[in-house]
């Protein structure tokens, strides 16, 4: 690719990011839903706190427990549960800020294109709790027309032990 | 170990045991927030009881550790080159430092990092930098190896405490307790999945035990889950065919059961018959258990489906894949901590599956652990004001209409509709446990298993 082509990638990569970040902010999940693609995984491992020489045990590999290990037809739920009425974590419903930064393309093939990010996730709910949850994410995006899909989404949190009496937040 | 004196002077023994009326089912909320109460549960419950540590396949080699919680005393779960599992408060002798910063691992020794006093994997101090210059020679180390617990396993589930006037773990858990662990070993040889999940909830610890026997909370709390076709709570509640069995020291079991007659259909059947039929039985009920799990569990433990509590902590859910264990953190802050079992011969695609379900229903981001950790804060939460603490909470249904059957083994149980025998006795057993002054007192002092109408 060219500089030029690469600028522009870059540009359209971090417009759909922040797109997506806003309308979750706006807790506009239908529109969501419609940026994933069909076979998205959506995973957040569990990190554990261990010494320089464990390191190697500090994730859990996929396919191991997981906080988030979701299909669409899950992340359809999640939507589902939000919007019953009934979430009772939910409502009132949590404020939440989604930033997204250090955006990096890893990768470019086909049609895919692999993404890394810094991501923070504010949460404010009722008058006193907050939630910060940072990590790395890395993205699959996939072209479709002149935007494009997630088609995988991995979520590296910072925490080990989740400082928060839940995630009820769509990262 | 300090024995709460200095609160108990403030809280004498009959003030302590009113906490809580078995026969009217109110319960001091006090309870949910006083910190001198919450002070005696750290010595009289946590430090005197029974906890769980760990599943042997968590630790397989020497030098295998997890760090745990006795209370809010940090310990090292670790096993050593005898092949022994020792439990290490994660204290250095010489000012108190932390030994063990990480959550799990791999250790020859804990080196301390402040003077680099070093100790062995059973907690002896094996090494003191200076120790013939600076101290003269004139130091004697097996005067301070680490502070160990009193440990035993049951069917390689370990369990610590720091009472060396505790009955042994077997006695400990009693029937209830086995059968509770045999919930989880009727699935056959197991070990802990890789994970597990822990977040912190801002609500008193008993409220989360208390919640683990409660099948009323289903339908109302868990109704978005039911609402987005994740599960049908309607068909996981059976809430005529309960069942609570009711064990010393404050163990019980709550929740579905099959019916007597049922299982004594499933008694003829073969264990491949037993397999086929829980094969193609309706979505979300309970898979027929083998042959092998009424010698484990009994005649009436073999027919709970519902939920136990090891007391004072160890939730074993009803599927027998996992445990969570509600950690306290003061009065209004607690840590769950998620195990999932495998069982370990089992294909790769039911391991899978497994894990799946556990990573969907509980954890910080479980379809329905999300809605729980929201009411037990706002309950925690709503209860600690100054005219909102002088309420009682109201734990009565069901009170005089539970007939307790006797089973062969002497097991005490109630059957019939949902009911709040499991949370009544839960809050009994405790108001004895922080009333008694040690373990010879609480052996004289707390209700055996009952009969009649409760």
């Amino acid at each position: 690719m060219t500089l030029p082509e690469r600028v522009l990638l870059h540009y359209e990569v971090e417009q759909f990011l922040y797109a997506e970040a806003a309308m979750l902010d706006a807790r506009r999940y239908r529109d969501w839903l419609a940026l994933l693609a069909e076979d998205i995984h959506y995973w957040m491992p569990i990190r554990r706190t261990v010494m320089n020489a464990d390191l190697d045990m500090e994730w859990t590999q996929p396919g191991e427990m997981a906080y988030f290990d979701d299909d669409r037809a899950l992340l359809e739920i999640r939507v589902k549960k939000l919007e019953a009425g009934s979430a009772w974590s939910e409502d009132p419903p949590s404020r939440s800020r989604h930033f997204v930064s250090n955006v990096r393309i890893l990768d470019v093939a086909d049609d895919e294109i692999t993404v890394e990010a810094a991501f923070h996730l504010y949460r404010s709910r009722l008058n006193t709790e907050e939630s910060n949850w940072f990590g790395r994410r890395v993205d699959v995006l996939r072209r479709a027309g002149e935007s494009f899909l997630i088609a995988r989404r991995s979520l590296f949190l910072d925490q080990t032990l989740i400082l928060s009496t839940n995630m009820s937040t769509i990262f | 170990m300090a024995d709460g004196a200095q609160v108990a002077r403030q809280w004498d023994r009959q003030s302590l045991l009113s906490l809580f009326d078995p026969a009217t089912g109110e319960l001091d909320r006090r309870v949910m927030s006083d910190e001198d109460i919450y002070q005696l549960e750290l010595e009289r419950i946590f430090a005197r009881g029974w906890n769980f540590m760990c599943h042997e396949s968590q630790l397989k080699d020497p030098g295998d550790y997890v760090i745990n919680y006795i209370g809010e005393d940090q310990v090292i779960v670790v096993r050593d080159e005898d092949g022994q599992i020792n439990v290490l408060l994660n204290t250095c002798r010489h000012r108190g430092n932390a030994l063990c910063r990480a959550e799990q691992g791999r250790a020859k020794s804990f080196v301390c990092s402040y003077h680099g006093w070093n100790y062995a994997l059973d907690g002896r101090l094996i090494g003191v930098p200076g120790q013939s210059t600076y101290y003269y020679k004139d130091f004697d180390r097996s005067r301070l190896g680490l502070a160990k617990a009193r440990v035993e396993n049951y069917l390689g589930f370990y369990f610590a405490t720091l009472a060396e006037d505790a009955p042994s773990l077997h006695d400990y858990l009693g029937d209830v307790g086995r059968v509770s662990i045999g919930m989880i070993v009727a699935h056959g040889d197991v070990e802990v999945a890789p994970g597990i999940m822990k977040n912190v909830i801002d609500c008193n610890w008993k409220i989360a035990v208390d919640n683990l026997f409660d099948w009323y909370h289903v339908a109302y709390s868990h109704a978005s889950a039911d609402t987005a076709g994740f599960l049908d709570t309607a068909a996981i509640l059976h809430p005529k065919n309960q069942m609570v069995m009711l064990g010393e020291y404050g163990h019980a079991i709550g929740g579905p059961a099959v019916p007597a007659d049922l299982q004594a259909r499933f008694d003829q059947m073969t264990d491949a018959e037993r397999n086929e039929a829980s094969r193609t039985q309706p979505p979300n009920t309970p898979r027929i258990r083998p042959k092998a799990a009424t010698e484990l569990m009994g005649t009436v433990g073999v027919r709970s489906h519902g939920h136990p509590n090891v007391f004072p902590n160890l939730w074993v859910t009803m599927s027998g894949l996992q445990v969570c264990l509600r950690l306290p953190r003061g009065p209004a802050k607690t840590e769950l901590w998620w195990f999932t079992f495998l069982p370990k011969g089992a294909p790769e695609p039911l391991k899978r599956q497994i894990m799946w379900q556990a990573n969907h229903i509980f954890g910080p981001a479980g379809l329905l652990e999300q809605d729980d950790g929201e009411n037990w804060s706002q309950s925690t939460r709503a209860s600690r004001g100054v005219a909102s603490r002088k309420l009682g909470n109201h734990i009565n249904m069901g009170i005089g209409h539970g007939q307790v059957s006797e089973g062969e083994a002497g097991e005490r149980f109630v059957e019939g509709w949902v009911s709040e025998h499991g949370q009544r006795w839960l809050y009994r057993a405790w108001t004895e446990w922080i009333a008694a002054t040690d373990w010879s007192d609480l052996k004289a002092n707390h209700s055996a298993p009952p009969s009649g109408v409760i």
